[in-house]
């Protein structure tokens, strides 16, 4: 049981470093936009070119 | 009617890029060899669009992307001069901000409608040269861009946009919008500091729980106490602080809010946490402190989140103005200067196709002005030296010269945002009537908790604070509060699925006491686009022929009216579109003229024939040999409209129709569909009207759709604007339809009487447990951590109950 004398402050510290963490990230912006992020997750960026074929013109 | 039904056959191709129907048998007309693939176009627009993204190795977008699609942005007259107005000196003046050569704005995007459009306007941009970083917020509809201005013109980037089929105008955020933005960030904080700790606290006081046999030495329970303590009083001072605001300022003015009865439930758990950790004895209640707040957090949170998805349309009036227009200088040159730039009496060029940038005297000049910014009437109306005209408002035929009057805040468009102002402060707050019932079960179980406190102490001072607390834990209106926002908020969610946005949370509650629909009819109860309704044939030909010429000429023509005509069977040769005269083209060989009476039948030297009648917008159609037919257009009926005046005919419903429409269209309108009308309205009037309706005892439901309903929609008791209307209408309105169908006001309202069912139910159930409860809770039968306990469960009981709603109603 005294394991809990460093437990409790230990966890009281790590709670706190959380609720920094939640704070910075909520005030940089990063819970603006909830629904662009997770869409563009769905498409790959960095593939070549797959539009080979040139458009013909009249 | 059947004229413009008998072309339009269903089940033809698509068009590659819009998805639009193509005419049969003119599948070909437009195609071409794209992606190692013959594909059909419906127009050259929509074939010059794809052929850019092909071209950029984008063409991934056509497999990503998701309807319901939309023909590329038409591009305006005068769309260039505007765009190169951007690269002047301060042209950008608030928009942008600069560091290190490299500039960053936000661009309002038209066109967009699925994330595909996101992925293609962010890859496009991002391999240009010059563009650092170039990010769609997808919610919002905007882009925030950051170039090196020394190297590319912002002017230039916007033009890259429209090559793809988007039209990017520069944004900025106004006062109101960035403190929503902040609001929403702190409620976030709130919520998530709330949950972190409460989840922390939970394990800290269990622990100390006589249930669990942990065996803690007395040591080990005084501090993790303490640890409780420590951890659930940011609970209470920072995330519950909007309670405690809300309490304080409702009893500031003399009365007893719902805010109140929580601050009291989370501030009695509190203290009494409090002294159980200092005394030794009793139950910790710090854990049921987070509960509470986490809760009911997370539903105000929701609901906060609903309202400002609406809001986001941003509506600020300069918006609808042109970014710049011409002054006429003093020698008589013209030179273009931004919109901001204009003074009182100066003199301004209004070329044809272009929006008025401000109020002023017409100097010279006559042409059609289309006012339906501020009418909501689509028809234009005749205007001449010594008229006023109003800004935002669209010049079809001639240049006009214009003498400024009133600029910005004293303009007409300016006045209608302030009527608005006014009647939404006039709006009564329907959203505190379920606070009243509350307010008065709160003051009663106050008063009983007392009482009963005050009689524990005279039998056993020792068990009198536990009765009180059990009392205050068992009766605080937790489900009574829950049950109202849970059921809201699952309906909400599901009118949303089916296309419909409500942005205030008592138009579920109100649409069921609502007896008159007040309707306005361009764009509500009509489709608010001229259509192809007559064809008088003149001369040679029968009205099949004659449709097939004009719609020749018009295919392709971007014309205004070009949609009121079905597609062509047959292709028109060098077509010119003459701003306010109309089109003038080959087909088979033979000259056509479209449009105005004098001018089309000058092509043969005749004088133009007679117009069939007033009430209707006429086009002649003539070739070298005199006219041919006359076009009759008109605004038609929605399909839905009669179904939705059956249903309110059904529900006993009065139903008034009111039009800023001076035409005698209004009563043949409302004879034919059997309702009573008032015409020629201006938005004051239709106030007027509203407010007579509502003093005789009436609960108005309006729906509208311009600029001029919006304050009608914002002082009705619920007011919703359709998917297509005005920003400002949008923004001002309970609820829209986002399906732009008028079906779905009546989903909405069966909508409203399951939920009304339900918040009932919760109601009741939330009623009867608090009641029963209550004597076993003043008779010491249930311990503060039973209360809690029930009170959770009854909680959990309604907040199910209300997830009911979001499953679709069964028909």
């Amino acid at each position: 049981m005294s394991a809990l004398y460093y437990l409790i402050p230990a966890a009281l510290v790590i709670v706190s470093a959380i609720v920094w963490l939640f704070a910075w990230a909520v005030n940089s912006g990063q819970y603006d936009d909830l629904d662009s992020p997770a869409r563009r997750l769905l498409m790959d960026e960095d593939l070549p070119c797959s539009g080979k074929g040139e458009a013909a013109d009249d | 009617m059947s004229t413009s039904a008998c072309l339009n056959d269903s089940e033809s191709a698509l068009c590659y890029h819009c998805q639009a129907q193509l005419p049969r048998g003119l599948e070909s007309r437009h195609a071409a060899e794209l992606l190692g693939r013959r594909r059909l176009f419906c127009c050259r627009g929509c074939r010059c669009v794809a052929e850019n993204i092909a071209q950029a190795g984008l063409a991934r977008f056509y497999q990503h992307r998701e309807g319901p699609f939309a023909q590329p942005v038409a591009s305006h007259a005068s769309e260039g001069d505007d765009a190169g107005m951007l690269d002047a000196e301060g042209a950008l003046t608030g928009f942008v901000s600069e560091a290190d050569g490299a500039a960053c704005i936000t661009l309002a995007i038209e066109g967009m409608h699925c994330a595909a459009c996101g992925w293609l306007i962010e890859q496009h941009l991002r391999r240009l040269h010059g563009v650092t970083a170039a990010d769609v917020n997808l919610g919002t509809r905007r882009l925030r861009l950051v170039w090196e201005c020394q190297k590319v013109p912002l002017s230039r980037l916007i033009d890259e946009m429209r090559r793809i089929g988007y039209r990017a105008t520069p944004w900025r955020a106004d006062a109101a919008a960035v403190a929503s933005a902040g609001e929403a960030r702190s409620a976030l904080k709130r919520l998530g500091i709330a949950g972190i700790l409460w989840f922390q606290v939970m394990m800290a006081t269990m622990a100390t729980w006589p249930e669990f046999s942990l065996d803690l030495s007395p040591q080990l329970h005084l501090i993790l106490s303490w640890a409780g303590f420590f951890l659930a009083t940011p609970i209470v001072f920072y995330s519950c602080a909007p309670f405690f605001q809300g309490a304080s300022r409702a009893l500031r003015a003399g009365q007893l809010s719902m805010d109140f009865s929580v601050a009291l439930a989370i501030g009695g758990a509190y203290v009494a946490g409090i002294y159980t950790a200092a005394s030794g004895h009793g139950d910790l209640y710090f854990d049921a402190v987070g509960m509470f707040a986490f809760f009911l957090l997370t539903g105000r949170y929701l609901e906060s989140r609903t309202r400002a998805r609406a809001a986001r349309a941003s509506a600020r009036w300069e918006q609808q103005l042109p970014a710049s227009c011409l002054r006429l200088s003093r020698e008589g040159a013209s030179e273009r200067i931004l919109t901001s730039a204009i003074r009182v009496d100066d003199e301004i060029l209004v070329p044809p196709g272009a929006a008025v940038a401000a109020d002023g005297v017409i100097v010279s000049g006559y042409s059609r002005l289309d006012e339906a910014l501020l009418t909501g009437e689509f028809k234009p109306r005749q205007r001449g030296p010594g008229d006023r005209v109003s800004a935002g408002t669209l010049n079809l035929d001639q240049r006009l010269q214009v003498r400024v009057t009133a600029l910005g805040e004293h303009s007409r468009l300016a006045a209608i945002g302030r009527l608005l102002e006014r009647a939404q402060a006039q709006k009564p707050a329907l959203a505190r009537l379920a606070d009243r019932a509350a307010r008065w079960f709160l003051l009663g179980s106050l008063i009983a908790a007392l009482l009963f406190g005050a009689l524990w102490w005279w039998l056993d001072p020792a068990q009198a604070p536990w009765v009180v607390l059990a009392m205050l834990v068992a009766t605080c209106p937790c489900a009574l509060s829950l049950a109202t926002p849970t059921a809201l908020t699952a309906a909400l969610g599901t009118l949303q699925q089916q296309g419909v946005l409500i942005t205030r949370g008592h138009v579920l509650e109100t649409l069921n006491h609502v007896d008159t629909l007040l309707l306005d009819k361009t764009g509500t109860l009509t489709e608010g686009q001229p259509q192809l309704v007559s064809i008088l044939p003149l001369g040679r030909g029968a009205e099949r022929e004659c449709l097939a010429l004009a719609s020749a000429l018009q295919q392709d023509s971007g014309h205004v009216l070009a949609h009121a005509f079905a597609p062509a069977a047959v292709l028109a040769d060098a077509v010119q579109a003459l701003p306010g005269l109309g089109l003038e083209g080959e087909v088979g060989g033979e000259r056509l003229r479209l449009g105005a009476a004098a001018w089309a039948s000058a092509l043969a030297g005749d004088l133009a024939p007679p117009l069939p009648d007033s009430e209707r917008q006429w086009l002649l159609l003539a070739s070298i040999e005199g006219p041919l037919a006359w076009f009759g257009l008109d605004d038609q009926v929605r399909e839905d409209a009669a179904s939705l005046l059956n249903f309110a005919r059904r529900q006993g419903w009065k139903v008034v129709l009111a039009s800023g429409d001076s035409s005698g269209a209004v009563n043949t309108l409302a004879r034919a569909l059997g309702i009573e009308a008032h015409g020629s309205l201006s938005p004051a009037q239709k106030l007027q009207l509203l407010a007579a309706l509502q003093s005789q005892g009436h609960t108005v439901l309006a729906i509208g759709d311009g600029s001029n309903d919006a304050p009608l929609l914002a002082q009705a008791d619920v007011g919703i604007a359709m998917g297509k209307g005005t920003d400002l209408a949008r923004t001002r309105a309970d609820a829209v339809l986002l399906s732009d169908r008028l079906a779905s006001v009546m989903h909405t309202l069966r909508m409203a009487q399951r939920c009304r069912r339900v918040i009932l139910q919760n109601l009741a159930w939330a009623a009867l447990y608090n009641g029963l409860v209550l004597p076993f809770a003043a008779m010491a039968l249930v311990t503060p951590a039973w209360a809690a306990l029930g009170m959770s469960f009854s909680s959990l009981l309604v907040t199910l109950n209300a997830l009911r709603l979001s499953r679709p109603e069964r028909e």
